[in-house]
């Protein structure tokens, strides 16, 4: 029957090719660093095997420099943390330095904060640092601190990613307190995941806090102290963002659900590589 | 009866292919590695009692299964920062029934706990068999999706 279909249509036109293939391909970006947290520009892909779900991966499809032409960053101030006027003049040292970078368009840059249950927009679009130094909170807010909900919120609020050479950052200004969302740690970290949103944070604080550590390694951020100072932590999010590395490869195991990844080196245990902590497989797609 | 028979007959090919020559260096390739809780210390219960040991949650260890032409090995690290570099071939040895597994270019051998060990041939069957399922799940989800859709 299909013979004859096609002995049909020969004669006035020749049909369309059209090639379907079901391929299950996972695409991961990571960034590498040396011993002394140097970034790798010239790493090979015999360097480094992925771990994905327990199966260590070594033939990558493809392998090649983040292409990356985009950055959208979003700074999310928690004003429930120590707003004292070092900190308020380190946050907008680190705008300050990240919106005169070549790369990142005045409109990539928005910033907002929370304190209480209100989270403030204070600039969408349009940020730079003289814009925002009226809007930033003067004095600490105390009371409720919804941290784990705003991240949520503010992930979801973040439009979805369809320009693959876009990367999305989030720096997160917070001590890892939280004293009243209604969800949950993992849910936040998971609604950062899902989203694509690479988080670095920066507390005020001395300590470290687990919560901040915890998300910025599942996302592939870093974690950054106040006193570390702005240039360090833009210069962070800056050569993450030219030094970063795309690999992808053959779904090595068919099963649905989150298949945590890991980046590890096959020669050099001095190597360290950042990427987020894995992905979700849908149902039904072989 | 057939059973154990057969799993004596596994057991002494195994031991017979691997400890042939157990000091001697021999390769093999890294293909599944995860975190486990640690294995404990021999007398844990009595350091423990004695309060010599610390009890609680522990930092966990890595698991690693590596392939020989013939054998499967599923062995253990005693600690966290028992990482090995997963390079394409990965040279071992054992000594006082551990697995010394080289740690890259260097000198420097990992000592590992052997936890299992199996025919290759085995080995391959039971993922093979595990990924078949994997599928056959992801597939009667998607079945039950589409269904909860239509309705």
């Amino acid at each position: 029957m299909l013979w004859r279909l096609c002995a049909l249509a020969a004669p006035t036109e020749i049909p369309e090719a059209t090639y379907r293939t079901k391929v299950s391909e996972v695409r991961v970006t990571f960034s590498a660093t040396d011993r002394y947290d140097h970034p790798i520009a010239n790493l090979k892909p015999d360097d480094f095997a992925v771990v994905d779900r327990e199966v260590i991966v070594r033939n990558f499809r493809s392998f090649t420099r983040a292409e990356f032409t985009q950055l959208n960053i979003s700074v999310l101030i928690d004003a429930s943390a120590s707003v004292t006027p070092h900190y308020r003049e380190e946050i907008l040292q680190v705008i300050d330095l990240l919106s005169r970078t070549a790369g990142v368009p005045e409109e990539d840059l928005s910033i907002a904060s929370f304190r209480g249950l209100e989270a403030m927009a204070i600039c969408k679009g349009n940020c730079r640092a003289s814009h925002a130094i009226e809007q930033l909170p003067n004095s600490r807010s105390t009371g409720l601190t919804p941290l784990y909900d705003t991240l949520i919120s503010a992930a979801d609020s973040v439009p979805q990613n369809t320009d693959p050479q876009a990367r999305r950052v989030m720096i997160l200004f917070s001590d890892g307190e939280d004293t009243i969302s209604k969800n949950a740690a993992s849910d936040a970290i998971e609604s950062l995941l899902a989203n694509d949103i690479q988080v670095y944070t920066i507390s005020p604080g001395r300590g470290d806090n687990a919560f901040l550590q915890d998300l910025a390694s599942a996302t592939g951020g870093r974690v950054f102290r106040l006193s570390e100072g702005a240039s360090k932590v833009a210069e962070a999010v800056l050569s993450d963002f030219h030094a970063s590395y795309q690999i992808t490869y053959k779904l090595p195991y068919h099963s649905t659900g989150f298949h945590p990844i890991r980046i590890l080196p096959t020669h050099d245990l001095n190597l360290h590589f950042r990427c987020r902590r894995g992905y979700y497989y849908p149902a039904g797609r072989q | 009866m057939k059973r154990i028979f057969t799993l004596m007959l596994l057991c002494c090919r195994c031991s017979t292919l691997a400890l042939a020559d157990p000091g001697a260096p021999q390769e093999a390739v890294i293909v599944r590695m995860r975190l486990v809780v640690c294995p404990g210390p021999q007398h844990s219960f009595m350091m423990a009692l004695s309060g010599s040991a610390r009890v609680g949650p522990q930092d966990p260890c890595p698991e690693y299964t590596l392939l020989t032409e013939k054998i499967a090995y599923i062995v253990i690290g005693r600690a966290s920062n028992q990482l090995v570099p997963l390079a394409e071939t990965t040279k071992f040895r054992f000594q006082n029934r551990e697995m010394l597994i080289r740690a890259g270019d260097s000198n420097h051998e990992s000592h590992f706990m052997i936890k299992e060990m199996l025919l290759r041939s085995e080995w391959e069957r039971v993922q093979q068999r595990n990924d078949a399922e994997a599928r056959v799940i992801s597939l009667r989800e998607q079945e039950t999706d589409s269904e909860r859709n239509t309705k």
